[in-house]
C-alpha cells in the first residue's frame, strides 16, 4: 500500500490544490510540522517546493528554481487565471446574491443547484447575469435554459477544481480552498497595482450606483 | 384577599387560553387587527391587561408583560432586549433582607417568614434573569444574527450585542458581597440565599459572558471579512467596467516570481503496468476480462469475400469431394476385409495414390471406423501408432492407424 506520504506527494505533482475540503487527511498531514519538510525535501529532487497560499489553506506545488522554460509555463498559466477572473468573479457575485444571505462564497460554502437554480429562475435580472457568465470562454455554455447553463458552470467549475461534489446522486457542491487562491490572487492584484479596489466599490456604495 | 387574588388570576389565565389564538396572532405581527376579532373579546382582554391601546389612534399591542412572558418561554431570537438593572434588584434585596433581620428580633415570626419567602422569590429572579440574559445572548450568537439578511445589519446587531455584554458586565460590578455578607451576618437562610445561591450565578453568568464576548469578537471579524470579501468582487467588477482592458502585469516575467502564481503544472503521469510482477496477476486478468473493446483489424478490400452469386453445382461438388473420401474409406475397409491382411491407414494411401490430405485421411478412417455400429467395429482390430508430445503432456499425436481383422 502506498503511504499516505506518497499518496500526497503524487497528488502536489500532478498540480492539484490540497485544502481541507478537497483532502482532509493530506491537508492535516501537511498542516503538522514536520510532515511538510519530509515532502519538501523530496519534491526538491524535481525542482519543485511546497508552496502554501490563504493563510495555510491550501498547499500546491511550486518551482524551486525558475529557468526560461518553467517561465514560459508560468506566464501562460497567469494569462489563463488572469482571463479566468472576471466571468469567476461575477459568478461569485450571483451565487452570494441569489442565496439572499449577502454572505460570500467561502471554503466549505455548500451550494445547493436545485435552490439557486429556482431564485435565478424567478428574477429575471439574475437569469439575465447567468447567461451573461455562462457564455464566457470559460465556461462555453451554449444552451438557453438556466438549468443547462448553470449545470455547464458548475461543471466547468468543478473540473477547475473551484468546487467539489461530494455525492454525485445529489447536486449539492462545496467550494474548496481555490476559491480562498482566487481572493488571494484578486487581493494580490489590487495591492501590486494599486486598485484599491474596496474604496471603490465602498464610493460607489455611498454615490448610490447601483452595482 | 388571598383567595380574591386566586380567582382573578385564574380567570385572567382561562381567558389567556380561550383567547390565545388571537393572543398569539398579536404576538407575531405586533398588533391586532381589530375587524377579525370580536369586540367583546377585545374589551375583555383589555380590562384584563392583556391589551392595550398605546394611543388613542394607534392599534391595539401586546401589554409588555405577556410579551415577555411568550419570548422567554418560547425562547424566540428576536428577543434582543437585556434587562441590565441589577443595581436595583440588589438593592431591594439588601431592604428585604434587613426587614426579615428586624423581624426576628422582634419576635414576628409570620412576618419573618412572610420577607423570606419574598426575598427567596427576588433572589430567584435575578438569578434567572441573569441567566436568561445570557441564554438570549448566546441564541443571538448561534444563529449568527440570521434573523437579519445584509452582512451590514449583522455587523450592527454585533456590536449592540457588544454593548449589552459590556453593560452587563458593568452591572455585575456592583455585586459586593462583603456587604451582602455583612447583611446575611449569621443567619442561615440569609447567608444561603444572598451568598451561595447569588455568587454561583454571579460566577456562572461571568464566565459565560466572557465567552459571549470573545464569539461576538470573533463574529465580527469574520462580518468584516465577509464585507471586505464582498467589496473586493464588486470593487473588481466596478473597475474592469471602468477600464475593461485591465490587464494585470505578468508578474511570471519579474525577477522574483510571487509564490502565488508559481504553481508547476502536473508532472507525473500514470503508471503502466507490470506483467511480470505475479502479486498483480489477479488485477490484471480482471482487468483483460474487463475488456470490452471490439477488436475488428481493418481489412482490405477482399474480392473473394465480396457477395456474389452461388451456384448450386459448386455446392454438389463439394459434397462430392466428402463422398469421395467416405467412399475411398469404405473402400479401404473392404479392401481389409477381402484380403485378411492388416494393413496401415497410410500403407493404403500410398499404394493406392489416394490424393487427399493425408491427414484428413486419418481422421476420417478413424472417424469411418467410430461410425461403424459397435457389432461392425468388434470385426475390426484398430490399432494407433504414434507417440506421446514431448512438450505438452497428456497430448498423444497418432502418425498412423493399422487395420486388421479380429
Amino acid at each position: 500500500m502506498i503511504t499516505e506520504q506518497g499518496r500526497i506527494l503524487e497528488r502536489l505533482l500532478s498540480g492539484v490544490f490540497i485544502c481541507q475540503i478537497s483532502d482532509e487527511d493530506g491537508w492535516r498531514y501537511l498542516k503538522a510540522s514536520g510532515n511538510s519538510d519530509k515532502i519538501e525535501s523530496q519534491l526538491n529532487v524535481l525542482n519543485r517546493t511546497l508552496a502554501s497560499a490563504a493563510d495555510g489553506d491550501v498547499f500546491y506545488a511550486a518551482y524551486q528554481s525558475l529557468g526560461d522554460d518553467e517561465r514560459k509555463v508560468l506566464t501562460q498559466q497567469f494569462q489563463e487565471i488572469s482571463s479566468h477572473l472576471v466571468p469567476l468573479v461575477e459568478w461569485l457575485l450571483l451565487v452570494q446574491q441569489a442565496n439572499g444571505s449577502d454572505v460570500p462564497v467561502t471554503q466549505g460554502s455548500a451550494i445547493r443547484l436545485s435552490e439557486l437554480q429556482g431564485t435565478i429562475e424567478d428574477t429575471p435580472a439574475f437569469s439575465e447575469q447567468l447567461a451573461k457568465i455562462s457564455h464566457y470562454k470559460l465556461f462555453g455554455s451554449t444552451s438557453v435554459s438556466v438549468d443547462g447553463q448553470l449545470k455547464q458552470v458548475f461543471k466547468r467549475l468543478t473540473d477547475l477544481g473551484y468546487l467539489l461534489r461530494p455525492n454525485q446522486d445529489k447536486q449539492i457542491f462545496i467550494a474548496t480552498g481555490k476559491i480562498e487562491y482566487l481572493f488571494e490572487v484578486i487581493k494580490f492584484i489590487d495591492e501590486t497595482e494599486s486598485l484599491s479596489l474596496a474604496e471603490q466599490a465602498e464610493n460607489a456604495v455611498q454615490q448610490g450606483s447601483l452595482i | 384577599m388571598n383567595q380574591n387574588i386566586h380567582q382573578a388570576g385564574v380567570k385572567l389565565l382561562n381567558a389567556m387560553s380561550r383567547h390565545a389564538d388571537l393572543i398569539m396572532h398579536a404576538y407575531l405581527s405586533g398588533s391586532v387587527d381589530e375587524a377579525k376579532f370580536s369586540a367583546k373579546v377585545i374589551d375583555s382582554l383589555i380590562k384584563q391587561g392583556v391589551l392595550w391601546r398605546p394611543e388613542a389612534d394607534a392599534e391595539l399591542r401586546l401589554k409588555n408583560a405577556v410579551r415577555q412572558l411568550l419570548e422567554s418561554s418560547l425562547h424566540d431570537e428576536r428577543n434582543r432586549q437585556i434587562d441590565a438593572n441589577i443595581g436595583s434588584s440588589l438593592a431591594s434585596l439588601k431592604t428585604l433582607a434587613q426587614h426579615y433581620k428586624e423581624a426576628l428580633q422582634h419576635g414576628r415570626f409570620a412576618e419573618s417568614h412572610a420577607h423570606l419567602s419574598d426575598l427567596t422569590e427576588h433572589v430567584y429572579a435575578l438569578t434567572e434573569s441573569l441567566a436568561n440574559n445570557v441564554r438570549v445572548l448566546f441564541s443571538r450568537i448561534n444563529n449568527e444574527f440570521g434573523y437579519v439578511s445584509s452582512i451590514d445589519a449583522k455587523i450592527r446587531e454585533n456590536q449592540l450585542a457588544q454593548s449589552q455584554v459590556s453593560e452587563l458586565l458593568d452591572q455585575l460590578e456592583m455585586f459586593q458581597f462583603d456587604q451582602l455578607s455583612d447583611i446575611a451576618a449569621s443567619n442561615r437562610e440569609l447567608r444561603h440565599l444572598l451568598i451561595v445561591t447569588l455568587q454561583h450565578s454571579f460566577s456562572r453568568v461571568t464566565q459565560e459572558l466572557s465567552i459571549v464576548q470573545a464569539r461576538l469578537l470573533a463574529l465580527l471579524g469574520r462580518f468584516r471579512e465577509f464585507r471586505g470579501r464582498t467589496r473586493l468582487l464588486k470593487g473588481f467588477l466596478l473597475h474592469m467596467e471602468h477600464s475593461p482592458d485591465f490587464v494585470p502585469v505578468n508578474y511570471c516575467g519579474l525577477s522574483q516570481v510571487p509564490m502565488l502564481f508559481n504553481q508547476s503544472p502536473s508532472v507525473i503521469g500514470s503508471a503502466a503496468a507490470d506483467t511480470q510482477r505475479i502479486e498483480h496477476e489477479k488485477e490484471l486478468q480482471q482487468l483483460v476480462g474487463a475488456i470490452r473493446a471490439l477488436n475488428r483489424p481493418h481489412k482490405h478490400y477482399q474480392p473473394e469475400r465480396a457477395a456474389h452469386q452461388i451456384h448450386v453445382e459448386q455446392q454438389s461438388a463439394v459434397a462430392f469431394e466428402e463422398d469421395r473420401l467416405k467412399k475411398a474409406v469404405e473402400a479401404y475397409f473392404c479392401h481389409v476385409i477381402d484380403s485378411g491382411d492388416r494393413v496401415t491407414a497410410l500403407q493404403y494411401y500410398q499404394d493406392n495414390n489416394l490424393e487427399f490430405d493425408p491427414e484428413a485421411w486419418l481422421y476420417q478412417v478413424i472417424g469411418g471406423y467410430q461410425g461403424l455400429s459397435l457389432e461392425e467395429q468388434e470385426y475390426f482390430a484398430i490399432e494407433q501408432t504414434g507417440e506421446i508430445d514431448p512438450v505438452y503432456t497428456g497430448n498423444f499425436i497418432i502418425r498412423d492407424v493399422e487395420l486388421g481383422l479380429r
